[in-house]
C-alpha cells in the first residue's frame, strides 16, 4: 500500500517548481519528468535551430535533446536554482545543438588544411614590408600601419599573433581557428583579449589616440 | 597577405574596446540562463550583468547561442 502510494505520488504529470523538477530528475529518475523535459526541449530547439539545419531537422533535434538530457541528468546537482530549471536545461540543449552544427559545418576541413603556413608567424613583418611599397597607400597611412605592426611584433606572443592573423586577417571562423590552434573557445577568447589589451595599453603608453588613428585611416 | 586599412581599423577598434576585465565564454555560459530569463522578463540584464552583456557584444559564438536560446524560450513560453 505504501509503495503503491509512493509510486503514484512520484509519477506526476506536471512539474511546477524547481524543487519538483530537481526531485524528479535526481536518481531514482522519474521517467515522466524526463519525457516531459525531452518534449519541451524538442519544442524549443526546433525554431531555435531550424535556420542552421537544411534537412532532417526533426531527427537532428531529437538527437540533440537526447544528448542534452543526459548532460542535464549528469549535472542536476550543479543546478543552482537561479532560473527556472527549464531555462537552464534549454541553455544546455542549445549549446549542444550549435556545437554539433559547428562541428558538422567544418567537418570537411581537415586538420592538414588548417595547419598554418611556416611563415604565418612572420605575416606581420611581411605585411609591413609590403605596405611600404604599396603605391596606392599614402605615406601617412603606411606609418600608421608600421606603428601597429611594430607593436604587434614586439608585444604579442607567437600564439597571439597566430590567433589575430587567423581571425582578423585571414578571417577564418572562430571554430576553425579553435581547431587549427588545438585549443578551446574560452582559451582562444582569453588569448585574443590579452592581445587586444596589450595593443591598447601600448598605444596609450606611446600617447597615440586610437580615435585619431581611426580618423586618419 | 596584406594588412589593408579595413583590417587595421578592425584591429584598432577591437584593441580600443578591450576592457581590463573581460570574462571568457565559460563564465558567460555559466550565467547565460539567468541573463536570458531577465531579458524575457524585461528586467534589463545588461545593467545587472554588464560583463555578460560585454561578452555577448564581443563574442559571436556566444551571441549566436544566446539568440537561439531566447528563441527557444519564447517558443515554450508561448505554449503556456
Ligand atoms: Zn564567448
Amino acid at each position: 500500500m505504501f509503495n503503491w502510494f509512493k509510486k503514484h505520488r512520484k509519477e506526476k504529470s506536471s512539474y511546477e517548481t524547481n524543487e519538483e523538477w530537481v526531485e524528479a530528475l535526481k536518481p531514482p529518475v522519474d521517467e515522466r519528468a524526463v519525457a516531459l523535459l525531452r518534449q519541451k526541449l524538442i519544442r524549443g530547439l526546433k525554431p531555435a535551430l531550424h535556420k542552421y539545419v537544411d534537412r532532417e531537422l526533426d531527427q537532428f533535434v531529437e538527437d540533440v535533446a537526447q544528448d542534452a538530457l543526459l548532460k542535464v541528468l549528469d549535472n542536476i546537482d550543479s543546478f543552482r536554482g537561479d532560473s527556472k530549471l527549464l531555462t537552464w536545461a534549454m541553455k544546455i540543449a542549445v549549446r549542444e545543438g550549435l556545437t554539433e552544427l559547428r562541428l558538422k559545418r567544418y567537418d570537411d576541413i581537415s586538420i592538414e588544411d588548417l595547419k598554418p603556413d611556416d611563415d604565418s608567424r612572420e605575416v606581420f613583418s611581411l605585411s609591413m614590408a609590403s605596405s611600404e611599397t604599396s603605391p596606392d597607400r599614402s605615406l601617412h597611412e603606411s606609418k600608421l600601419v608600421d606603428k601597429v605592426m611594430t607593436i604587434i611584433n614586439e608585444e604579442l606572443t607567437d600564439k597571439q599573433k597566430q590567433a589575430i592573423n587567423a581571425l582578423m586577417i585571414q578571417r577564418l571562423p572562430g571554430p576553425v581557428v579553435v581547431k587549427q590552434m588545438d585549443t578551446n573557445r574560452n582559451a582562444l577568447y582569453k588569448l585574443v583579449h590579452d592581445a587586444r589589451l596589450k595593443i591598447k595599453n601600448k598605444l596609450e603608453l606611446e600617447g597615440i589616440d586610437p580615435d585619431e588613428m581611426l580618423d586618419q585611416l | 597577405m596584406e594588412l589593408t586599412p579595413d583590417i587595421l581599423k578592425k584591429l584598432i577598434k577591437s584593441a580600443q574596446m578591450a576592457a581590463d576585465h573581460e570574462i571568457g565564454c565559460n563564465e558567460c555560459f555559466d550565467e547565460l540562463h539567468e541573463f536570458a530569463e531577465m531579458e524575457l522578463a524585461g528586467k534589463s540584464p545588461e545593467e545587472a550583468k554588464p560583463l555578460i552583456k560585454d561578452h555577448l557584444d564581443k563574442c559571436s559564438s556566444c551571441r549566436e547561442e544566446y539568440q537561439a536560446l531566447l528563441e527557444a524560450l519564447r517558443t515554450i513560453e508561448s505554449d503556456n
